[in-house]
């Protein structure tokens, strides 16, 4: 599962789960699927994009602490909800824009998986026409 | 190095690129050799899948999100026989004649580029689809722009034997979709064009250019082994798209200073806005792009479009996360979606670099009035969404994730500046335009109005890169129109240019 470390890897599943409620409760092939989609997309990535990825993901484990007295991981949902919605809104454009890449990927991760794709009631078919009208 | 050595070589297969071959290729029959180079690899019909993550990777350029310097904008563009053509909707609009006189490039006729405009709506099949192919999302939006006094109009589509999968981006399942990878290179092909595909132009020397051919574990494999190549031509035409072009040429050592090559770089930022109906609707069944509303273009510079998308990408456009975010997600059978595209100026400092390894950088400051348009753009989306039915909205610029339908009132209150944060929201383009502007001062243009690199007599460009402006409506059909001309530069300056 390059690029990131185990560690790393266990905190984005955490982040992932606020952010997509549903990949909290993925059963372990959907977690796979979420870690081969997300290591894929990274992979492809230039290492200095990989870099600074793993930095954000540490950064925002322990931006929690000054606040909240805990890393992010350990944080009840509530406040980790608190701690996303302000990264959403941050202040700094940098800060804003490393939690837009990883809510890019928890999205991707989870929907990018087409065995999810009934249940968020989305049902492509090479025919479209022949079920546009009934 | 293996050498191997043309008459003419095309640097792209887009909409620009194969546009090219298909034009100069019945001079093969006069013992011409042209070769088109193509970055992107040719896949087999059954490997286009519908699968967004699947197809993303194996067509664009890093999944569909190349990001600006800044991150605040996507750009996406394909990697791919065909280009941009084998994943774009196939709207086809000619450049309309009051943005040809914005460009006021000398030379470039409104009369010229409609002749040959039409020569490509002709040749692919361009057709208003019969009204029982619209589904209900592009039906709402037009009944609700009607109602609401807003002119909207039906765009032509490009299409052959369409079964409305809705998979246009992720490249037609059907093959329906008449991109040059379906019309132009084949024909190119047909009558002596080697098309390369695998192949990546490193740069461009003199009359020659340093080639790599890497198969990817998909697709066909390359005509060519894989290796480095040395390739001599008596002219190369660029058609490697907005981002591309400007990048190889500055990574290539040329014989002439170009001040304006990578500038004003333009891009029609859009947002992707989304409806939600209390009951489901036909909306990814069916052509995705049937209408569009060009009311506020000269008064509010934008454009309002129908669209649909696929899960991933409209779950990183939706503003937010959470529980919110999931409900609006798990409903996408009641969405209705526009995408709403910003008229943008075309201002030197917005460019395409290249960084130390020669990949593309790409510049792109958002000026007030783009935003100011983003943000206006999304109260009309409103106005037309709850006019059509909708029970609530989401807008990125919203104070809060969703406006229900009873506060349709104070649209100007809940969308604001303020809540529109770069780097926050989503903004993406599919229309790159310029850095390889026509005109006639070195100084502010990199080519004259037939494509040819200002003091490079064996060097032309042929894509998009040549817009001295944005086109303000949906590009390739122009761009086909501008590869026409290129080609026909090409023709006749063929037989004064010395042999490779
Ligand atoms: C999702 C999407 C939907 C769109 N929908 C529409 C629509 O409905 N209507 C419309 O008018 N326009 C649409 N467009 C835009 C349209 O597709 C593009 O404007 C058009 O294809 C650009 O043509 P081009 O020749 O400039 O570049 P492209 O078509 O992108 O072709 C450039 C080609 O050059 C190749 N290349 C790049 N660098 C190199 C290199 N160094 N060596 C070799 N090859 C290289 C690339 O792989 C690519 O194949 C859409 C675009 C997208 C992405």
């Amino acid at each position: 599962m390059p690029p990131l470390s185990q560690r790393k890897w266990a905190f984005l599943m955490c982040v992932a789960g606020c952010i997509v409620p549903a990949a909290a409760v993925l059963d372990a092939e959907g977690r796979s699927r979420f870690i081969a989609i997300v290591g894929k997309a990274l992979s492809d990535r230039p290492r200095s994009i990989q870099r600074q990825f793993g930095l954000f993901l540490g950064l925002m484990r322990w931006l929690a602490l000054p606040r909240f007295g805990a890393p992010f991981d350990r944080l009840s949902p509530a406040n980790q909800d608190v701690m996303l919605r302000w990264l959403l809104d941050a202040p700094l454009a940098k800060l804003r824009g490393g939690f837009w890449g990883l809510r890019a990927l928890a999205f991707m991760g989870y929907s990018g998986q087409t065995e999810v794709w009934p249940s968020l009631r989305y049902t492509p078919s090479f025919n479209g026409n022949e079920l546009l009208y009934g | 190095m293996v050498e191997r050595s043309f008459d003419v070589v095309i640097v792209g297969s887009g909409a620009g690129g194969g546009t090219v071959a298909k034009e100069l290729a019945p001079l093969c029959r006069e013992g011409v050799r042209i070769a088109v180079l193509e970055w992107g690899p040719k896949l087999k019909e059954e490997e286009f899948t519908g699968r967004e993550a699947e197809m993303a990777e194996k067509l664009y350029f890093d999944n569909g999100g190349f990001l600006t310097r800044d991150r605040a904008m996507t750009l996406a563009f394909a990697c791919a026989y065909g280009g941009s053509t084998v994943v774009y909707t196939g709207t086809s609009l000619p450049l309309p004649e009051e943005v040809l006189s914005r460009w006021g490039v000398p030379g470039l006729e409104h009369a010229d580029l409609q002749r040959r405009s039409e020569k490509y709506l002709t040749e692919n099949n361009v057709h208003l689809l019969d009204e029982d192919r619209i589904n209900d999302n592009n039906r709402l939006f037009l009944e609700a722009c009607r109602k609401l006094g807003y002119r909207v109009e039906q765009f032509p589509v490009n299409v052959k034997g369409c079964r409305g999968s809705g998979l246009c981006n992720l490249g037609c399942p059907n093959a329906a979709k008449q991109g040059t990878h379906r019309v132009q290179l084949p024909a190119a092909e047909a009558a002596g064009v080697e098309v390369i595909t695998n192949c990546k132009v490193e740069r461009i020397g003199g009359r020659e250019c340093v080639v790599t051919v890497t198969n990817p574990p998909f697709g066909e494999p390359s005509l060519w082994p894989q290796g480095r190549y040395r390739i001599r031509t008596r002219a190369i035409v660029v058609a490697a798209g907005a981002v591309n072009s400007p990048a190889l040429l500055l990574r290539s050592r040329l014989p002439v200073r170009l001040p304006a090559l990578g500038r004003y770089f333009t891009a029609h930022p859009a947002l992707i806005l989304v409806g939600e109906h209390d009951r489901p609707i036909t909306n990814f069944y069916g052509h995705p792009k049937s209408y569009y509303c060009d009311h506020f273009v000269e008064s509010a510079k934008f454009l309002l479009e129908t669209c649909m998308y696929f899960p991933f990408t409209t779950a990183k456009n939706l503003i937010g996360f959470g529980a919110e975010h999931a409900e609006m997600m798990a409903r996408m059978d009641r969405m209705q979606m526009i995408l709403v595209l910003a008229v943008d100026p075309a201002l030197a400092e917005n460019r395409v670099t290249v960084d130390s390894a020669g990949e593309p950088v790409v510049y792109y400051r958002f000026t007030d009035e783009v935003l100011d348009a983003l943000v206006e753009s999304q109260r009309v989306a409103a106005r037309i969404f709850f006019a059509a039915g909708c029970r609530r909205v989401h807008a990125p610029a919203g104070t809060g994730f969703f406006i229900g339908a009873d506060e349709a009132h104070r649209l100007e209150e809940l969308i604001n500046r303020e809540a529109f944060k770069l780097g926050k929201v989503s903004i993406s383009s599919a229309h790159l335009m310029g850095g390889c502007r026509m005109g006639t001062d070195p100084a502010t243009s990199v080519t004259d109005a037939w494509g040819q690199v200002h003091g490079v007599p064996w060097l032309f460009v042929a894509d998009a890169s040549l817009f001295p402006m944005c086109s303000e409506i949906n590009p390739y059909i122009t761009i086909m129109a501008l590869a026409d001309r290129v080609a026909e530069r090409v023709r006749m300056r063929l037989p004064e240019l010395p042999a490779a």
